[in-house]
């Protein structure tokens, strides 16, 4: 992708500080993503990963420091104003509707990006045509066409993950935060979400991810910031963060491609 | 019999309008009379909102006594002081219901499970207890409200017998219309998805206080109806409607019919006052013994209410292929 015409950046996380009593889980990070981009979030158990991606997503609030996302700061937003400027957020462990067909599951975020978070549209039939084909096209991008109709509990794990991707996108989000996209996959299983998560970049989605799997890590991203004990070590492209010895220090006793 | 079902299912609103229509006939068969028809449409419509809060979202209120008892009071000072035409009366009970749900609301939203339910009932009790004391001068106090002599009427025709019934009726059909098209329509998507998942549902742009302040107080104007056409049936406005056994007995009707499906509300609330009023006869002193039991044999074998049970039934007959709902 067009890595240098596009140098705005998107995501900027300026000096984001956070304590949780004594402990400083987040010193100073600096963060920007650039449009268009993937950019990976490694670092050992322990570094801030998931600590940051929460402030990002306004689960946590900073102790100091500050959060812009195209050009809006987003401290002090609730989680659902920070989702409708355009940052979606891909849990970890699948955050579905359980009881709800795929099709329903989908057409939830579809009716909040139309709709916004809030309309009292009591008398309009849910099903109605745009929505229910778009989450139908959404859940094809992400390989569930064959189980529209079926409950969201009775899917696969893998397939609930597709599902929890298929929720962030029908939003059509600017920027796609993951959080550990293939953790707890088999080998193939990681190989098509590699791929999946490939096609939906280059289409012109930028990306956030956070992962322990370096395969996952090196095939996907542009860019990658290492965090180790609440700071950012080193960050560049794949082959610069291998060669450097503050990276290879800060994982040393872990095991690492 | 899969014939009489498949109709059940295309037209479910007629078919539930013939039922309800027809009732002043078919009731007196298995013992009923014309006020008890009357007075299940009434507590009917006060479980079918409730369903809105209770079967979509979730949330159990133990408070909505609140409503239905606010705007019985509200109907029935309006008669005592204004005139007893239903209308201007019934219009301001339900405004005066509604503002009322949006601040409790506010107030007890923000908290889920247990601390909500609490808390509605502790607002519940609240009232309850200054009805009784701090406005027993406009209340009535400890004998409620009474309105002796008194017919309200709906421009010059008095509401009673027949046409209490049938006004009551459409009222009730008018309400299932309207619940069910809330059911199927994007805002009660998002109330089912409230239940689902509360906390993805955040993540997903959606504002959920929002939506369920909206579920609430459309339950509350369904309990505001309902607590007015009361009065109106009845110009009496008892202690009892504000009290916490009145949203006691609500729940024990929605559980017993069904959460969540609308219908079930509606045939719990009947069982109930058809019970109470004309199967305990034969019973004796013992009848609410038996309602106990009742209620303890649905919640341990059927968590569904009566409806799983039609459903259950329905494909012992006739195999698996009943997978839609029973009307």
């Amino acid at each position: 992708m067009s890595k240098e015409s596009t140098s705005d950046v998107m995501l900027d996380c300026y000096e984001v500080s956070k304590n949780f009593g004594g402990l400083q889980a987040l010193n100073d990070v600096n963060l920007k993503v650039k449009h268009n981009t993937i950019h990976s979030l490694i670092g050992p158990n322990g570094a801030g990963k998931s600590t940051l991606l929460n402030v990002i997503t306004g689960m946590i609030t900073p102790t100091h420091g500050s959060v812009v996302f195209d050009d809006k700061p987003m401290l002090d937003l609730s989680p659902h104003e920070i989702n409708q400027l355009g940052l979606a957020k891909v849990f970890q462990t699948p955050a579905i509707f359980p009881e709800m067909t795929l099709i329903k599951n989908v057409c939830i975020p579809a009716l909040a990006a139309r709709d916004g978070a809030f309309k009292l549209n009591m008398f309009q039939k849910a099903g109605m045509k745009s929505i229910e084909s778009f989450a139908e096209e959404t859940l094809e991008e992400v390989g569930l066409k064959d189980s529209v109709h079926k409950e969201a509990r009775f899917l696969s794990r893998g397939d609930k993950r597709r599902l929890e991707l298929a929720i962030c996108l029908a939003h059509r989000p600017k920027m796609l935060l993951l959080d550990e996209p293939t953790a707890g996959m088999a080998r193939h299983e990681t190989e098509n979400t590699i791929l999946l998560l490939r096609k939906i970049a280059d289409r012109g989605m930028t990306m956030v991810i956070v992962e322990h799997d370096m395969n996952v890590v090196f095939a996907l991203s542009e860019t990658i910031s290492v965090l180790a004990q609440g700071t950012i070590i080193a960050e560049g492209t794949p082959d610069e963060v291998k060669g450097n010895p503050k990276v290879i220090e800060a994982y040393l006793g872990e095991e690492q491609e | 019999m899969e014939y009489v079902v498949s109709i059940l299912k295309k037209f479910p609103l007629t078919v539930f309008s013939l039922v309800i229509l027809t009732m002043p006939f078919w009731f007196p068969w298995i013992g009923g009379y014309g006020g008890l028809a009357t007075k299940i449409m009434i507590w009917a419509l006060f479980a079918l909102g409730f369903d809105i809060l209770l079967g979509f979202t979730g949330y159990l209120s133990f408070g909505h006594a609140i409503f239905f008892g606010v705007s019985a009071y509200a109907t029935g000072l309006m008669f005592k002081h204004f005139s007893d035409e239903i209308i201007p009366a019934m219009i301001v009970a339900v405004v005066v219901g509604t503002l009322a749900s949006v601040i409790i609301g506010y107030l007890t939203l923000k908290k889920s499970g247990i601390y909500f339910s609490i808390l509605t009932l502790a607002f519940g009790e609240m009232l309850h207890s200054s009805a009784l004391s701090t406005f027993g001068s406009f209340t009535g106090g400890e004998n409620g409200l009474t309105l002796p002599d008194m017919i309200p009427s709906m421009l010059g025709i008095e509401m009673r017998g027949e046409i209490m019934f049938y006004m009551t009726a459409l009222v009730l059909i008018l309400g299932f219309y309207i619940a069910r098209r809330i059911g199927d329509s994007p805002f009660g998507l998002i109330l089912k998805a409230i239940k689902s998942n509360q906390e993805r549902l955040e993540y997903t742009g959606i504002d959920v206080q929002k939506y369920k302040l909206g579920a609430f107080v459309i339950s509350a104007v369904f309990a505001s109806v309902a607590g007015s056409l009361m009065v109106v049936y009845e110009p009496y406005v008892g202690t009892e409607y504000l009290r916490w056994s009145t949203s006691g007995n609500l729940v024990l009707m929605s559980v017993m019919g069904g959460v969540g499906t609308l219908i079930g509300p509606i045939i719990g609330a009947a069982f109930m006052l058809y019970f109470e009023n004309v199967l305990s006869v034969p019973l004796g002193e013992e009848w609410l013994l038996v309602l106990g039991l009742i209620f303890m044999a649905i919640v341990i074998f059927l968590p569904g209410g009566f409806t799983d049970g039609f459903k259950l039934i329905y494909k012992k007959l006739f195999g698996n292929k009943a997978d839609g709902e029973e009307k």
